[in-house]
């Protein structure tokens, strides 16, 4: 069983299937490390972002590219409402942190809730068949689904990290991220920021969504445990570190993909908790990295100086 | 005299800002020691470090011998450290009353146990505890607004309650962040005499004031922090004198 | 008439549930919505306990509120040693990984749950006495509650919530603190749980997933944290409402995705339109007449 071939075929495998894995989990972060928020709603968001493609591919019989617009835009318009519709009323209102933790956790549930109204408790994919044509590669399959999911998570990855390092956009956002006070008196508006680093998230998600429901069965209530897998991802990778958490997403998509190799498949969704908890228990700061020299390093505090500020 | 206080070599930096540079510091039962420098030397960081709100990169604090390492903040309190806060830090949900109720040391119901299965000790403890706080409100003359809520006070008498909420633990040492930061009139004599008498009950002071007035008045000695360093220890006037602080002071 | 008693056994339920809730969540200002997954220890250790090993009834409810007492420290220790935020996380992770961990687990019924839980009371007494221990438990849950945070210990909560640094540093052990109110809630939903399961006798893991966190969010939420009467009227008002939707004889595939519309919902509206519930909490904590000493109370007590 133990064999190399069987070995790096698992392995190509989940290092595919982690691609949509890494998307979430840098939404996750992103979220995280400009507006301050665990995102609970992008469960929401990622199921809007699905099914949006699911009916424009299923129900309208739209060809797979205009079902993936459709999907980005299911999801933009979900991060747009929440953002303009919540966060930002409870900015205004200087909402409670926890006002602001069941804010998101509700929507997510309301969201899944109204969906299974809609379109039912089943599972569903966004294509017919969830099979993809395979090809022999050096002994190990590769599937026609692979390649293409690698490829667009780098190209998204590839693109998030050029807008923050070269945008203009990119650099308020990590200012906003770093002190949005301060950012909002250097004349950054910081309520636009904070918008856009919502809709670039929910482009991310569902990029994240359509391929894994191009590859798997999604019912109303899987985003939420999709996301807490980004959850694990985002303290792992170390709070406010989103190529932590993509590095981190990797790794434990490898993990729990491989597992059928030590652990009954009945087992596997159990990992995911075990994942949750080891991440909080274990390494709840993320893995230490060596610091980098970098003008950004503060924001590396942990979420105990986030929330409590500085103790004057 | 041995020191209450014992800060040896003392260090902390976040990412590039020094606020502590192998900082040597004693603090003397019964006596004040003023803390003065420009805004951003590090006083309120040096307070945070010895309250064990913030975690130093190096060095060794010690009250009254007993080393306070790896203590957390509450641990520290118990031992006999108190402080005041900068922005005040008071409670708003609670009454002035309500706010002294939780200084003491050991607290009516530290332990959920007893709150449960001993009703009576509790109740001796809360009776305690209220008079010592009417005792402290007596002192401070704040005993006409005990009832109130923070919020409906004056800010002199917030920075007031703020002192009296530290007096609560009997500390063998006090930290004071700017106490008179826009207190005026009748409240500045009251602080003022608060210090004075609690100093003479055998504890060791460090005020952080911009007030000079205040410093000379109160403080038997004076330190001249700068950009994480003491730069000078001696007697307010002296401090005052230099040419050269006075200097870093104004940052010209 | 067996129908008006399981609403009223409800009711009694989730009574004592968001009291409980309200104590972790409003007084003490822990974010946690994994109440559910305490209940639910509650069920299948006291049922497994009298069902096994048959332990008398009320010995093992009480068993299931110590177990669940016990299970939260294994939450809340660990999260709430680095930070508050972190406890949320874990305590979803714990509550969806044990529903998990449940459905593989044949010896406790696994997902298709546990069936013949010894009843108590109902063969010898009848129903109705079953009812009125559950309202009584009730009651005394939210007097015991009330008594809690109006006293010294509901002080230190009030100051906790404000602000916790200044809070540590007057001596007091805020995380010692969380974990006890944790434990405490948790081990009251424990309880709850043990009688749920003795008298219904059938109890599943998915029962106490998040559709359930969300109602008794909701019942919080909607009657007014931090208040004595708002989760009493929370959960009635919450629990009276889904009965009125059970009259349209709606397939289970809608009936059930429509309650969770309604709660999420309701907790939206709410949080938007009326953050403080239906009792908005006072914003001075107000102690109990002993404590206040409006007079010389203290010294009276002494002397
Ligand atoms: N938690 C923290 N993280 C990052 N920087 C900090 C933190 N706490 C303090 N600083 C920085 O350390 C420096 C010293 O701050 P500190 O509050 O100790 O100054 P201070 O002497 O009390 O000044 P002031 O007179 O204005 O109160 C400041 O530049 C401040 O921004
Ligand atoms: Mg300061």
């Amino acid at each position: 069983m133990f064999d190399l071939a069987v070995v790096s075929q698992i392995l190509w495998t989940s290092f595919a299937t982690s691609s949509y894995f890494v998307l979430f989990a840098v939404a996750f972060a992103l979220v995280l490390k400009v507006n301050k928020v665990f995102n609970f709603a992008q469960a929401g968001v990622m199921t809007c972002g699905f099914y949006a493609a699911y009916v424009g591919v299923r129900i309208l019989n739209l060809p797979g590219y205009a079902g993936f617009m459709l999907g980005i835009a299911g999801g933009v318009a979900m991060s747009f409402v929440l953002e303009y519709f919540g966060f930002a009323v409870l900015r205004q209102r200087k909402a409670s942190a926890m006002f602001v933790f069941i804010f998101t956790l509700i929507v997510s549930q309301f969201i899944a809730y109204a969906v299974m109204m809609i379109f039912g408790t089943w599972p569903t994919t966004i294509f017919a068949s969830m099979f993809w044509p395979v090809t022999l590669v050096g002994g190990i399959a590769v599937s026609a689904w692979d390649v293409p999911a690698i490829a667009a998570t780098v190209l998204v990855l590839t693109g998030l990290w050029a807008f923050l390092k070269y945008s203009r956009n990119g650099q308020f956002m990590l200012a906003v991220a770093d002190n949005a006070d301060l950012a909002e008196l250097y004349g950054i508006q910081k309520d636009r920021i904070l918008m856009l680093s919502m809709v670039m998230a929910g482009v991310i998600v569902s990029v994240g969504m359509f391929l894994y429901g191009s590859r798997a069965q999604v019912q109303a209530a899987a985003a939420t445990e999709l996301m807490l897998f980004a959850v694990a991802a985002t303290i792992l990778g170390g709070i406010g570190n989103i190529w932590g958490a993509a590095i981190a997403a990797v790794v434990l998509g490898v993990v729990q993909n491989s597992s059928i190799l030590f652990i009954p498949s009945a087992w596997q969704g159990f990992l995911l908790f075990a994942f949750l908890f080891f991440a909080i228990v274990l390494f709840p700061r993320g893995f230490r990295l060596p610091e980098r020299r970098n003008t950004l390093k503060r924001m590396a505090v942990a979420p105990q100086a986030l929330s409590d500020g500085k103790g004057n | 005299m041995s020191s209450t206080l014992e800060i040896r070599g003392l260090c902390k930096s976040f990412g590039g800002i020094v606020v502590a540079d192998s900082i040597d510091l004693d603090l003397s039962p019964g006596r004040v020691l003023g803390l003065i420098g420009p805004n951003g030397a590090g006083k309120t960081s040096l307070f945070n470090l010895v309250c064990g709100v913030v975690k130093p990169d190096a060095g060794s604090i010690r009250l009254d011998g007993q080393s306070l390492e790896g203590l957390p903040t509450y641990q520290r309190a118990r031992m006999g450290l108190a402080r005041t806060w900068q922005n005040l830090r008071l409670f708003p949900s609670l009454s002035v009353m309500d706010n002294l109720m939780l200084g003491p040391r050991v607290y009516s119901a530290d332990r959920l146990v007893d709150v449960l299965f001993r009703p009576a000790q509790i109740r001796a403890n809360e009776a305690e505890a209220r008079d010592r706080a009417r005792d402290i409100l007596e002192r401070t003359g704040l005993s006409p607004i005990a009832q109130s809520r923070v919020q409906d006070i004056s800010f002199g008498q917030q920075k007031l309650v703020g002192v009296a909420r530290a007096l609560m633990n009997d500390a063998r040492c006090l930290l004071l962040d700017e106490p008179m930061a826009g207190v005026e009139g009748q409240t500045y004599a009251l602080i003022q005499k608060a210090v004075r008498d609690i100093a003479a009950s055998g504890v060791a002071i460090c005020v952080v004031e911009h007030n000079v007035a205040f410093i000379r008045d109160l403080c038997d000695e004076g330190v001249f922090m700068f950009a994480g360093k003491v730069l000078a220890r001696g007697s307010v006037e002296q401090l005052i004198a230099d040419p050269h602080l006075t200097e870093l002071y104004f940052g010209t | 008439m067996d129908f008006v008693y399981s609403i009223l056994i409800f009711i009694g339920l989730f009574v004592i549930l968001a009291s409980s809730f309200d104590l972790v969540i409003g007084h003490c200002g822990l974010i946690s919505i994994a109440h559910p997954i305490f209940y639910a220890i509650g069920a299948y250790v006291s049922a497994m306990l009298s069902k096994q090993s048959g332990m008398p009834v009320p010995l093992s409810i009480l068993c299931g509120g110590v177990g669940a007492l016990l299970a939260s420290a294994l939450v809340s220790v660990p999260a709430l040693r680095v930070s508050g935020d972190y406890l949320l996380i874990a305590s979803i992770g714990f509550q969806l990984g044990l529903i998990e961990l449940a459905k593989h687990f044949h010896e406790i019924g696994g997902a298709g749950g546990l069936t013949n839980i010894p009843s108590f009371l109902i063969k010898d007494f009848g129903r109705e006495s079953y009812v009125v221990l559950v309202l009584a438990l009730a009651g005394v849950t939210v007097l015991f509650i009330r008594w809690l945070t109006q006293g010294p210990y509901g002080r230190m909560m009030t100051a906790m919530r404000d602000d916790e640094l200044a809070f540590s540093m007057l001596g007091r052990n805020a995380i010692w603190i969380k974990v006890a109110v944790f434990a405490i809630g948790s081990g009251i939903a424990g309880i709850a749980g043990g009688l749920y399961a003795h008298y219904f006798r059938f109890i599943e893991p998915d029962q106490f997933g998040l559709l359930q966190s969300s109602a008794v969010l909701t019942m919080v939420v909607v009657g007014g944290m931090r208040t004595t009467m708002g989760p009493v009227i929370g959960a009635i008002v919450l629990q009276l409402m889904p009965q009125v939707i059970t009259f349209f004889n709606l397939p289970p595939s809608i009936l059930g995705p429509l309650q969770g519309l309604l709660f999420t919902g309701l907790v939206l509206f709410f949080m938007f339109v009326r953050p403080q519930g239906l009792l908005p909490a006072a914003d001075l904590w107000v102690g109990r007449k002993p404590l206040e000493g409006a007079g010389h109370s203290g010294k009276e007590a002494r002397s």
